[in-house]
């Protein structure tokens, strides 16, 4: 989950809690779907660890509503974890070619 | 997040979890919105975006755990269910909190005091660097009797020019209270406490004016041609208000007019702690005689050390010319049959440098010890008082089982248990430092004027500072974890299943704790109670010794003449027309006058010979009485005659009378009278005496020394003397008599200081008076202390077995076996305490013999 909202903060700009939601589901052809329960949480604990920052803003219509971007300690773990999840996958392709 | 922001949270709480719910509501509205745009009815798109969304409340408080520093908001929660416990149970807690800060305050005055006088170095510049000179008493042991500091200004120039590679030394007088006129202002004489220093002393400590200048070495060069001051900061503020005009200003002091040229910089009070100085003037405006006679001992010398040099590089230098001057003045001051080895010790006196990093102090000196023990009483005293509420919480807590159990079984933690009852005795201990602060800062000067005298005025500053504060909080510290931590652990072992099982609590498995508390308890008090006692003993003994005269009834009265000249027949006349003319005054029963007042501090002794007995080193002391000082201070006269109206002309043999001691001493064999002997006079020829009388022995101005041997001189008349009078008049109504009737006889005699006899001798047990009082305040209050906490523990203890107890009483059982059954329990504590208290007390009282 961290690594797929940092790349899309990193792509996107910022966005609130539930654009994130919406941009997931949509790229993913609605295969992912995101709850809640664990989004919310996910991002206070990425607030903290100092990868995003948060900011209220007021949207087109009049409505209060918190962002998230990206910050730079952010970038730098999107880039470990991009790398990680790289080395996964290709782990996990290998095992299913050569099985 | 940093660490602040975190804590700021905690308090913020409740905002933030307003942004919280705020989010979700965003995102709840949004996807609705959406669903809506899809062609969902709102109706159905709301429901189904509530769905989605899943429990707010737990979301909420997920997300909130993850934001607050948990930690920190436990500490706050305990906080306030602490107070609200405390509250409670208001008795128990203002019990507690009193006791504690009783205890508190007692150790914060003491510990503002010991800092004041003992810990803080003088406000100078880098005064680690300072040292001052000091050497041992002339007497048989070098190691026994206290350090002399004083020194004469022939000494002081060759030390200073000696030391001058290793450090500037610098010549400082004690200060003596004086009498001093300020040009312009009516009134009559003020007293104020002047110091001579060298002209190098302010360079030296580093210290700067706040108005004009301070003394240099310029103003230090020619004797008698520098009448300059500097005022203190403090005496600029208290005599003149501040007012910057008093530059310029003259005055008189010591019958010479000074002219004050500056201000010293504000917080310097002078180099001695427990004496304020007012004003300081030019060494080189000492007395004219004080600059040429080696005997003239009148400073003390400090000095900094240059950069590099040691304290004992300083010493090697100095100590051969400090040896070298004793064997020139040797063969001056001692006649030619004195005993070898006493010239021996006075020529080997060792000299010693001694850090005065927070300045050389006689207050110290005489009140560091004491005031030592006085701590170590208070903290005991604490101790008590720790232990008194470590019952009273253990108690409360055995109490508060059921409660502990059930936190417990519903799954808090044994650290959470501990820190919260930690932080319920943090509270107490915050309580009751705040409180204990407030009343040792009110405390404190209390003390400081039970040293005081009215002669002797003690100034400390005794503002309460980062060391009085740093002292609070570690005590604060210290009590909670003294009383707090036994009952939190202990409460933190509660099982559950047992305590929410039965109602009733096992006795046996609290009383444990509290036995070892019990017996610390009785132990503490009673060797604070011990040692109370000792002092209290020692001070009744000192004030009822006998003294060999009686102290009661005796008015002094200082007498001066500054026109009248030692040796003159007028001023013998005119001060035996004085005794005469007191004496015919109605209500006067006796009166007398002396050189000096026994027990006023001073005192003169002086070598003698007798003839075809071997000389020694010892030396008589000598008072100065006219005929009726014996009738008034009530001393006997055991043979011979008293000193009539002639024997105080000028004879030869001249007639004296000497006390038994002295007759014992010398002439062991015969009565004593018709007897002769020589003094030593100034300089150093030998003066025939002989005896006219033998009287009782007396003390001279030590209760604790025996009467010493003591010759009576024929009072001559001079500039000054003390008039004694036995009367059974107030001391106003014979001072305001004696102010009018005094100048009839002569016009220059005037009254200087009225004192009492009684009072006289008192003060000199000022030390004593302090210990034994205080001590004894403190032994009161631990011993309600204990008994409180004894109490609270039977008390405790019977409310526990209160079913046991009416079962035995219903089977039959009697009064006094129940009572013995109870008392029993903790009788066997009180034993081992006392015990252990009286082992200890005893140890205390051999240390504290030595050191009194």
């Amino acid at each position: 989950m961290p690594l797929l909202i940092l790349k899309i903060l990193a792509r996107r700009g910022p966005l609130h809690g539930y654009g994130l939601t919406t941009q997931i589901e949509n790229m993913s052809e609605d295969i992912l779907r995101v709850e809640e329960g664990s989004l919310y949480p996910a991002l206070h604990r990425m607030e903290e660890a100092g990868w995003i920052k948060a900011q209220w803003i007021t949207t087109d219509n009049k409505r209060r509503a918190r962002t998230y971007a990206i910050c730079p300690e952010g970038q730098k773990q999107l880039e470990i974890e991009e790398s990680r999840w790289r080395a996964v996958t290709r782990a996990v392709g290998h095992i299913l070619r050569h099985a | 997040m940093s660490w602040s922001i975190r804590f700021l949270k905690v308090f913020r709480s409740r905002a933030l979890d307003e942004d919280l719910s705020e989010e979700q509501r965003f995102h709840i509205e949004a996807r609705t919105e959406d669903l809506v745009r899809d062609g969902m009815s709102r109706e159905a798109a709301r429901e189904e975006a509530n769905l989605h969304f899943g429990n707010r409340l737990r979301l909420r408080e997920t997300s909130r755990e993850i934001k607050l520093l948990s930690w920190a908001d436990s500490v706050l929660q305990d906080i306030r269910f602490g107070l609200r416990i405390l509250r409670k149970n208001a008795g128990v807690t203002l019990a507690a909190v009193l006791s504690l800060a009783l205890a508190i305050g007692a150790c914060t005055a003491a510990f503002s005091l010991i800092e004041a006088l003992v810990l803080r170095p003088l406000n100078v510049q880098d005064p680690d660097r300072l040292i001052y000179l000091a050497y041992p008493p002339d007497s048989s042991d070098p190691l026994q009797g206290q350090e002399h500091d004083s020194f004469s200004y022939v000494l002081f120039q060759l030390l200073r020019a000696a030391g001058r590679p290793k450090a500037d030394l610098a010549g400082i007088s004690y200060q003596i209270v004086r009498p001093a006129i300020f040009n312009g202002s009516t009134g009559p004489e003020e007293r104020i406490r002047p110091q001579w220093i060298s002209g190098n002393t302010f360079r030296i400590l580093g210290i700067r004016p706040v108005l004009g200048r301070l003394l240099t070495s310029a103003d230090d060069q020619e004797p008698g041609k520098h009448p300059v001051a500097v005022i203190s900061y403090d005496f600029w503020k208290r005599r003149f208000s501040g007012d910057p005009s008093v530059l310029g200003r003259w005055f008189t002091l010591a019958e010479k007019q000074f002219q004050i040229v500056g201000v010293a910089q504000r917080g310097f009070s002078g180099v001695e702690p427990g004496i304020g100085t007012d004003l300081w003037v030019p060494l080189a405006m000492g007395d004219a005689q004080s600059f040429s006679r080696p005997d003239w001992n009148w400073f003390r010398v400090m000095g900094r050390l240059n950069p590099g040099a040691k304290p004992g590089d300083l010493r090697a230098v100095l100590e051969g010319v400090f040896k070298n001057f004793h064997r020139e003045v040797a063969a001056q001051w001692f006649a030619a049959d004195e005993p070898k080895e006493h010239v021996r010790r006075f020529i080997d006196t060792p000299l010693f440098v001694r850090s005065a990093a927070s300045g050389p102090s006689g207050l110290r000196r005489d009140f560091e010890h004491p005031l030592w023990i006085l701590a170590a009483v208070v903290g005991l005293v604490l101790l008590i008082a720790c232990s008194n509420v470590a019952n009273l919480l253990i108690a409360r807590i055995a109490a508060r089982e059921h409660e502990m159990a059930l936190r417990l079984s519903i799954g808090a933690g044994r650290k959470r248990l501990i820190q919260q009852l930690l932080i319920e005795s943090g509270l107490i201990a915050a309580a009751s430092c705040a409180l204990g602060g407030a009343l040792g800062v009110w405390i404190a000067p209390m003390i400081l004027t039970l040293l005081s005298s009215l002669d002797n005025p003690v100034y400390l500053d005794l503002h309460a500072d980062g060391a009085v504060f740093a002292f609070l909080v570690l005590t604060c510290t210290l009590t909670t974890a003294t009383f707090g931590l036994a009952p939190a652990i202990r409460a933190s072992t509660t099982s559950p299943n047992e305590a929410l099982k039965t109602a009733t609590v096992k006795s046996s498995n609290r009383i444990g704790l509290l036995r070892p508390l019990v017996a610390a308890q009785v132990g503490f008090s009673f060797i604070v109670l011990f040692v109370a006692g000792l002092l209290l003993i020692s001070f009744d003994k000192l004030n009822h010794v006998d003294l060999g005269f009686a102290k009661e009834g005796v008015i002094l009265f200082g007498i001066d003449a500054k026109d009248l000249r030692q040796q003159d027949e007028k001023a013998r006349v005119l001060w035996l027309q004085l005794v005469g003319r007191v004496r015919e005054l109605s209500g006067i029963q006796a009166a007398g006058t002396s050189g000096w007042a026994l027990f006023a501090g001073g005192g003169w002794d002086n070598a003698i010979r007798v003839p075809g007995r071997k000389p020694d080193a010892f030396q008589p002391y000598y008072l100065e009485i006219s005929p009726g000082f014996l009738e008034t201070m009530r001393i006997p006269l055991l043979g011979g005659r008293d000193f009539d109206s002639q024997d105080s002309q000028p004879a030869t043999p001249s007639s004296v009378l000497v006390n038994q001691a002295f007759a014992r001493r010398y002439f062991p064999r015969t009565n004593a009278v018709g007897e002769r002997f020589f003094r030593a006079s100034d300089n150093n020829t030998w003066i025939p005496q002989m005896i006219v009388g033998v009287t009782g022995d007396t003390k001279y101005n030590d209760l604790r020394q025996t009467a010493p041997p003591t010759v009576y001189l024929p009072m001559r008349g001079g500039g000054g003397g003390t008039l004694e009078v036995r009367t059974a008049l107030d001391p106003g109504a014979v001072t305001a008599m004696l102010n009018k009737e005094i100048p009839r006889i002569h016009p220059g005699f005037r009254i200087s200081d009225v004192n009492l006899q009684s009072a006289l001798i008192s003060n000199t047990l000022i030390r004593e008076r302090l210990l034994a009082l205080l001590s004894g305040f403190f032994a009161v209050i631990a011993i309600i202390l204990a008994a409180l906490g004894i109490y609270a523990i039977l008390n405790y203890l019977v409310v526990q077995r209160t079913k046991e107890i009416g079962i035995r009483v219903a089977l039959g059982a009697e009064r006094l076996r129940l009572v013995v059954m109870v008392v029993s329990n903790i009788a066997l504590l009180l034993v081992l305490g006392l015990g252990a208290g009286l082992g200890v007390g005893m140890g205390v009282a051999r240390f504290l013999a030595s050191l009194l």
